[in-house]
This record gives structure tokens, C-alpha cells and sequence, in this order.
């Protein structure tokens, strides 16, 4: 089979394609009428569940502090800093996977193949990067219900000790897992666990597809 | 009144070209309820970049470089179907014949088959080279050197000529 036969074949279909097929033009009008649709407003029915309870979860914290904070006294000071740590985290965390979601959904498919390909899959990654900042919180919760009345003054030794230990834990726990939470650990069990209920898998392809257009672009591969 | 004009120009471009949309489809989606996602997706892309259409490029170009690469895109996402809020449940193309590639026994079935079992990239390529796009037209839609584009192309032929005569022969 010659080469040029290929192109033969292929060709066949052209002149059945241009006879019988046709454009439902109304539908194609519909479907390009539904540009008008926000960008984010996709992005909300897409992710809607994720989106409402991530809301939810930052409204209730907003509101114990600004409860907090209106009834202020010292005996609050711990909860105070330990939930606007939180707090912050959190909308911080958010607004990143908000705004990477908007990028991919936003990309402009106009590129060369690569170009575009390679960026769709660092956005993809840059997901998880950006959701390592989710992991300095947890010390925050080993320090909220602590008061001023009571610690450090008012307990014994072993409660501190057992309160230091505790929390510089955590401190050491968060910080480690933040140093690790990257795509480079996707071949480890405990990391892919720990991703999989935020887009494990498709991570994975990403990093796996950026691998294999990467080795395209090489010239001998 | 402009934008009655713009839609009318973007329906004659598709309407010229959707003999690229229907391809391109055809080999990235072997399900038919996808196919008619994918279609509408690479619409809906198409359109939204219709502004910053680049003249210096063909419209065919143009219209390679968003359809591969939301056909790529496409299938990296965990379930198609569930990703489009308002899935079209009509085809947006209307056959008079529905034979063009589903029959596996003709050349053109069997070359179709073994297209839709290369690698996204692969695929990519060999869709253009059967258009007959110069090296170097290739090279812009797709981002690679045209010395690539001729030594991948070298390479994919031969085992397209390996499984062609291998599927005919059975």
C-alpha cells in the first residue's frame, strides 16, 4: 500500500460529506446564542455542590467571628486569631481554585496544539499547587478553644506539655504536607489518597499527558 | 445589524468548513452521543474566539488549530457528558447518509479504525497529513518543528501501512 493511497481513501469521504451532509443551522444559532452565559456562571452549575458548601463552611466561620468579636473579651483571643487564620486560609484557598477554574474554563483554544495542551495540563496541576495553602490550618485547630482564663496560668505542667506537643505537631504535620503537596508525589499511595476527592484522577492525566507531549516535541523521540 | 453580519459570516465559515468539524470528530469520538457534544463544543470555542481570528492565517488553520485542540481537551476531562451544562440531544449535522465511516470493511472503515487507535497527538498529526496540509502548515497548527512533523509522519505511515495490510488480509 503506497502512501499516497492513504490520502486516496481519505478523500473519499470529502465528496459524500459535502453532498450529504448538512448544518441544522437553528441549532447551530442556539448554540452559539449560549455564549451569552457567564463564563462563571457555568462554573457554578458545574461545581455547584463543592462551590455551596465551601460558602457554607466560610459564612458559618465569618459569623462565629464576627460573634466573637462583638462580644469581645480576652477569654476569646485564641478563638479569635485561630478561626481568622482559618478563615483566611480558606478564602484564600477558594478564591485560587475559583480563579484557576475560570482560567481553564477561559482558555482560548486558538494556539498551536502544544502551546495550548501544555498550558491546559499546568493549569490543571497549578490546581493542586494552589491547594497545598489548605494544609497550614490545621495547627489553627488545636489552638481555637483555648481561653485566657484558664491557659496557660490556670492548667498544670502536663496540659502544657501535652498543648505544645499538640500543636507543634501539627505545625510539623502542616508544613510537611504542605512541602510535599506536589505533582512530582503523584506516584506515591498516601499522596494520591489524600488528592483523589479533589480531581486525583484528572491530575494525574495531566501530568501524565504534559509527560507524553513533552517527549512529542522532542525531535529524535 | 453588526452582529446579525458576524453570525452570518461565522455561519457561512462553519458551513465551509464542516467537513473538518465532521473529521475531526469522527476520530476523536467513537461514541455518537459524544460526537454530538464534541461538535457543539468546538462551536461554541470557535465562536468564542471568533474576534481574535488571526488573518494571517487560513480560516481552515484556524479552525484545525480549536478543533484538535478541544477534541484533545475533551476527552481529558472525567466524564464528557456531565461537563456541558446543556447538552444538544440533535446532531447539529444532518446525514442523508449515514455510511461515511462506520462500515469497518471498506478502506476508508479500516483506515478510520486505525486512526481512532493512535495517540491524541498522533492522531492530530495524521488528520492533517491526510489533508494533504503542507509540513509546514502542520507545524503551526500543531507547535513542532516541520523536521518533526516530517520525521513523525515518516514514522506513523509505516505502521499505518503495517495495520492496513495486516486488517485487509483478515
Amino acid at each position: 500500500m503506497e502512501n499516497i493511497e492513504f490520502i486516496h481513501i481519505w478523500k473519499e469521504q470529502n465528496v459524500k460529506i459535502e453532498k450529504t451532509l448538512t448544518i441544522n443551522k437553528l441549532l447551530l444559532k442556539e448554540t452559539i446564542g449560549r455564549k451569552a452565559e457567564s463564563t462563571l456562571n457555568g462554573l457554578v452549575k458545574l461545581k455547584t455542590a463543592g462551590i455551596v458548601a465551601f460558602i457554607f463552611y466560610i459564612l458559618i466561620l465569618s459569623y462565629a467571628l464576627f460573634y466573637a468579636i462583638s462580644n469581645s473579651s480576652s477569654a476569646s483571643n485564641y478563638f479569635i486569631v485561630s478561626v481568622s487564620a482559618i478563615a483566611l486560609i480558606n478564602i484564600k484557598g477558594f478564591a485560587d481554585y475559583i480563579k484557576h477554574l475560570a482560567w481553564t474554563k477561559n482558555i482560548n483554544y486558538n494556539g498551536s496544539i502544544v502551546e495550548i495542551q501544555k498550558q491546559l495540563s499546568r493549569l490543571q496541576l497549578s490546581i493542586i499547587d494552589h491547594a497545598k495553602i489548605m494544609c497550614l490550618q490545621f495547627p489553627f485547630f488545636t489552638t481555637f478553644y483555648l481561653s485566657d482564663n484558664w491557659f496557660p496560668q490556670n492548667v498544670g505542667l502536663p496540659y502544657i506539655i501535652f498543648q505544645i506537643i499538640l500543636t507543634g505537631s501539627f505545625i510539623y504535620f502542616s508544613f510537611w504536607l504542605y512541602k510535599n503537596h506536589k505533582p512530582e508525589n503523584l506516584n506515591k499511595q498516601w499522596f494520591r489518597n489524600l488528592i483523589a476527592g479533589s480531581g486525583g484522577k484528572s491530575v494525574e492525566k495531566a501530568i501524565e499527558f504534559y509527560r507524553e507531549i513533552e517527549e512529542f516535541e522532542k525531535e529524535n523521540s | 445589524m453588526k452582529d446579525k453580519n458576524r453570525t452570518a459570516n461565522f455561519l457561512v465559515i462553519v458551513e465551509n468548513n464542516k467537513g473538518i468539524l465532521f473529521k475531526v470528530a469522527n476520530s476523536y469520538c467513537l461514541n455518537i452521543e459524544d460526537r454530538k457534544d464534541l461538535v457543539q463544543e468546538i462551536i461554541l470555542q470557535l465562536w468564542k474566539s471568533f474576534d481574535s481570528y488571526n488573518e494571517k492565517f487560513k480560516y481552515s488553520t484556524w479552525i484545525y488549530r480549536i478543533s484538535l485542540n478541544v477534541a484533545i481537551s475533551f476527552y481529558r476531562k472525567e466524564s464528557s457528558r456531565k461537563r456541558i451544562s446543556n447538552p444538544i440531544t440533535t446532531d447539529i449535522f444532518d446525514f442523508s447518509d449515514t455510511e461515511i465511516s462506520d462500515e469497518k470493511e471498506t478502506n476508508l472503515g479500516i483506515l478510520n479504525h486505525i486512526i481512532s487507535e493512535l495517540n491524541d497527538l498522533n492522531k492530530a498529526l495524521m488528520l492533517l497529513y491526510l489533508e494533504e496540509k503542507s509540513y509546514k502548515e502542520i507545524s503551526e497548527i500543531i507547535g513542532i518543528t516541520e523536521t518533526n512533523v516530517a520525521t513523525k509522519i515518516g514514522r506513523i505511515k509505516n505502521i499505518l501501512k503495517k495495520e492496513f495490510n495486516q486488517l485487509k488480509i483478515q
